[in-house]
């Protein structure tokens, strides 16, 4: 009963989807309001019965309903109720049912905010946000059914993939992400929107910037939960491996990130459309290869699901979508030529062009690495795998060269600098970062990338506290508040710039961190015998004993664990254990992680001799880690204090009174 | 000049599906085996049934390895009728052998009950001394050995018929086929 309502649930928001798409159409023609109305009534039913769909998916995977096939091969009768409900997203017919849910959410709050606002613009977006939503309606009617059902019904099922299982995060992490990859689809339906219109102004410049931001929020903290997800499971030491997945997930942030950037440009001293644009379409395919990539175990990685037939699918569904929109940008491209203000070589509009360029040309490395293995397949049928190493060589000087940008650009005024401003804004930084490195240098840090990473952190705070003070003081002196009434007004009524500016300082906090942990990580492997000890860094480690038992959530499941007392700058007992699942060929690590502000104690089971209950266990101290995740969390932070709607009152005035470009390198970003 | 942009098009679109394209049909865990033309690994194992069997019982016939689990859902379950009908059409031309991959004896007899014991013989292989010997990456992986002992052909993931004939034609005597 419940597996038919699902399957009732997507055909209904399939045939929803449809009629909403050509309602918008239709109103694009200017067939009026109504049918307006009426397909954002569909698009919103249509999020209705993808939450029927999903429910009824969770309440089979609940109720071990084996009948479903999806769930005979996700579940079994011991899958814990938390992970039998995150199941959803665990295999390729959920997590795309779980993706309506969320592309259609994301439908009808863009619908329904803008439900008064840019008539001109909001049929054609509609029209291209259906055609998205149907495509994912039409996988799970076709190819991918979730509701697929078996017969005989099993007994048992085989159980969710063990590593799922393993740690909460998996409740984190994928829904994250999708709402990231969903949500690239709102500003492509905006660029689309854009083009068939003729209305690729300042206006749709702001609602594209915002409606790109939302998204890149969750893209961000996707990827870096993905990472923290992948340094507390996979037991490796490490949180970033450029796996192809991994890889898919930083494509398309890393053009959302460079369409943030010359947005700003194209906002303020016009030109760049097409650039833009291009970046807002590139954005949305780039989620489709991730996809695509993802689902269709083209490419090898620890997240392929099995080959499917969705495959050719998806293929369909990129080549519709570039064909489309290129086609729409040729047809436009006459009219998007030119219309910027002249600039001079150093100014912020070249900082951020170069910034483009290096985001460009970073999307562009990724992309050859993790498509080159296909590439040497066809030509030459030999099979290669791109790895670690590489992806570090191409990808660690261009992001030095983006993080000394983003320490120069945003004090950078527009138009032409002068040498006296150069001068005033980065003598004292640049002072600054070089007497921090000398003092690192004394202290003994001789690592050439580390001190750089660290010279340039130090330069690019202290421009950003310089601004900041600058503006403040200006401030508080003009309307004689004090320092930090003025701090506070002038950062939350220039929420863009200064919200800016907190993503930037949790980039660095994130650079900084990944720069020193990848440099100064220490790890050794050890075999001990209970009651020896070992020692890494400032630690000894004792191995106390080795117990297998079943675990006690799923009996099904067999630990293998040893239980160790650690002292040093921690101290205290941690298990590191080696697990057993029935559906699983390899043993699943569950690494002992022991974080602190400085550094990491890391502790993985690699083996173990039940006889004699030695163990041989990996150690690693890994320092600062924990500061990629506070950046990542003051990377989310920020932007969303950077895109926090300002009261409406306000808004009014704001709007009426444009600043003056006098004021434009304090006020406004 | 005004009709050269809408070449744009094409020139971003066709590159970008035909290497997406080329994809399918390939599977990326797919690696050529270097055992190819060389002498199969020996080994002396225990079968589900509890008899011996080695290498060395075999020689002179040639004969198909086939590694799988009862973990291993769909694939294993999916080329398991094209064994048992390889094994009932050659019977004693060709000896059939499957491999337990890292799975547990009650496990395997189970799934034998469950989808059909064509009757050819399981290695029990505990340690998994005879996958690492072979190279498997991942059930199902089939090895096709001759009656000189060579290693004549391996495939990679589930059986069909087709692919069955195709390389038992390899290593059959010319004459039986």
């Amino acid at each position: 009963m419940i597996p038919t309502i699902g399957h009732a649930a997507i055909l209904i928001g399939l045939a929803l989807t449809a009629y909403a798409g050509v309602a918008f159409v239709l109103a694009a023609r200017g067939s009026g309001d109504r049918l307006m109305a009426s397909g954002r009534r569909a698009v919103i039913s249509s999020f209705v019965a993808a939450l029927v769909g999903c429910a009824a998916m969770v309440i089979s995977l609940l109720a071990h309903d084996f009948s479903v096939l999806y769930v005979a091969e996700n579940n079994a009768t011991t899958t814990p109720p938390f992970i039998s409900a995150i199941s959803l997203w665990a295999a390729l017919e959920g997590s795309i049912l779980f993706w309506a849910l969320l592309a259609t959410g994301w439908t009808s709050v863009v619908l329904w905010r803008n439900r008064d606002r840019h008539r001109a613009l909001m049929p054609w977006v509609g029209a291209t946000l259906a055609a998205v939503n149907l495509f994912f309606f039409a996988v799970m009617t076709w190819p991918g059914n979730p509701f697929t059902l078996t017969a005989p019904v099993a007994a048992e099922g085989i159980g969710p993939n063990a590593l799922l299982q393993n740690h909460p995060f998996m409740a984190l992490h994928p829904p994250l992400l999708y709402l990231g990859y969903t949500g690239m689809a709102v500003p492509f339906a905006f660029g689309v929107a854009a083009l068939a219109t003729r209305r690729l102004d300042e206006e749709w410049l702001r609602i594209v910037r915002r409606w790109t931001l939302v998204p890149w929020i969750f893209l961000t903290l996707g990827i870096t939960a993905g990472a923290w997800w992948s340094y507390e499971v996979l037991g490796w030491g490490g949180y970033w491996a450029w796996d192809p997945v991994e890889n898919a997930a930083l494509l398309p942030w890393l053009t959302a990130t460079a369409f943030v950037h010359s947005a700003m440009v194209a906002e303020r001293r016009g030109g760049l459309r097409i650039w833009t644009v291009a970046l807002v379409i590139f954005t949305f395919t780039l989620t489709l290869v991730g996809t695509f990539l993802t689902r269709s175990g083209v490419v090898a990685s620890v997240h392929s699901f099995t080959q499917s037939s969705i495959g050719p699918w998806f293929l369909g569904a990129i080549v519709l979508a570039l064909t489309g929109s290129l086609t729409l940008l040729v047809w436009r491209l006459p009219e998007l030529i030119g219309g910027g203000r002249p600039s001079g070589l150093v100014s912020r509009e070249s900082a951020f062009l170069l910034n483009n360029v290096l985001f460009l040309g970073l999307t562009f490395a990724v992309l050859f690495g993790t498509l080159l293995p296909l590439l040497v397949a066809v030509v030459s049928g030999d099979t290669i795998s791109v790895g670690a190493p590489w992806y570090t060589a191409v990808a660690v000087p261009i992001f030095v060269a983006l993080l000394f940008l983003m320490g120069i650009g945003p004090a950078l005024p527009w138009g032409t600098a002068s040498w006296t401003t150069i001068r005033e804004r980065f003598a004292l930084p640049v002072i600054l970062a070089v007497v921090v490195v000398g003092a690192a240098l004394a202290l003994g840090l001789r690592e050439i990338g580390s001190l750089g990473i660290l010279g340039l952190a130090v330069m690019v705070a202290a421009i950003m506290v310089h601004e900041v003070v600058r503006g403040a003081d200006a401030r508080a002196r003009g309307r004689g508040e004090d320092p930090l009434t003025a701090a506070w007004r002038l950062t939350t009524r220039n929420r863009r710039r200064y919200g800016g500016y907190a993503v930037h300082t949790g980039v660095l906090v994130m650079a900084v961190a990944v720069a020193v942990s990848s440099g100064l990580a220490s790890d050794v492997t050890v075999t001990v015998e209970p009651g020896e000890t070992a020692r890494i860094g400032a630690y000894e480690i004792r191995h106390d004993r080795l117990v297998v038992e079943p675990l006690a959530a799923d009996a099904r499941v067999i630990e293998t664990r040893a239980e160790i007392t650690y002292s040093g700058p921690q101290s205290g007992t941690l298990r590191t254990a080696l697990r057993d699942y029935p559906n699983s060929a390899a043993a699943i690590a569950t690494p002992a992680v022991r974080t602190s502000l400085g550094e990491d104690l890391y502790v993985t089971l690699l083996a173990s001799d039940p006889d004699s209950g030695a163990v041989t266990l990996h150690l690693f101290v890994n320092p600062l880690v924990v500061w990629i995740w506070i950046g990542g969390a003051i990377v989310g932070i920020g932007s969303a204090f950077a895109i926090w709607p300002e009261p409406k009152a306000r808004r009014v005035t704001v709007e009426q009174a444009q600043p003056a470009p006098a004021t434009a390198s304090v006020e406004g970003a | 000049m005004r009709a050269l942009r809408w070449l744009l098009v094409p020139l971003i679109v066709v590159p970008v599906a035909l290497l997406l394209l080329s994809g399918f049909g390939r599977d990326p865990r797919e690696i050529a085996s270097p055992l190819i033309g060389r002498p199969a690994p020996e080994w002396s194992l225990t079968t589900l049934d509890g008899e011996t069997l080695a290498a060395d019982d075999l020689a002179g016939r040639p004969y198909v390895v086939n590694f799988w689990a009862s973990w291993c859902i769909p694939a294993c379950v999916d080329e398991h009728p094209v064994l048992a009908a390889a094994h009932e059409r050659y019977g004693d031309a060709v000896a059939v052998i499957g491999v337990l991959y890292q799975d547990a004896e009650a496990d395997a007899e189970a799934f034998l009950r469950r989808h059909g014991d064509a009757g050819y013989r399981h290695l029990v292989d505990e340690r998994g001394g005879l996958a690492i010997d072979y190279g498997v990456t991942g059930p199902p992986e089939t090895f096709f050995v001759d009656a000189g002992g060579i290693v004549r052909g391996k495939v990679f993931g589930p059986m069909t018929d087709a692919i069955m004939s195709e390389h038992l034609a390899a290593i059959l005597p010319a004459g039986s086929r």
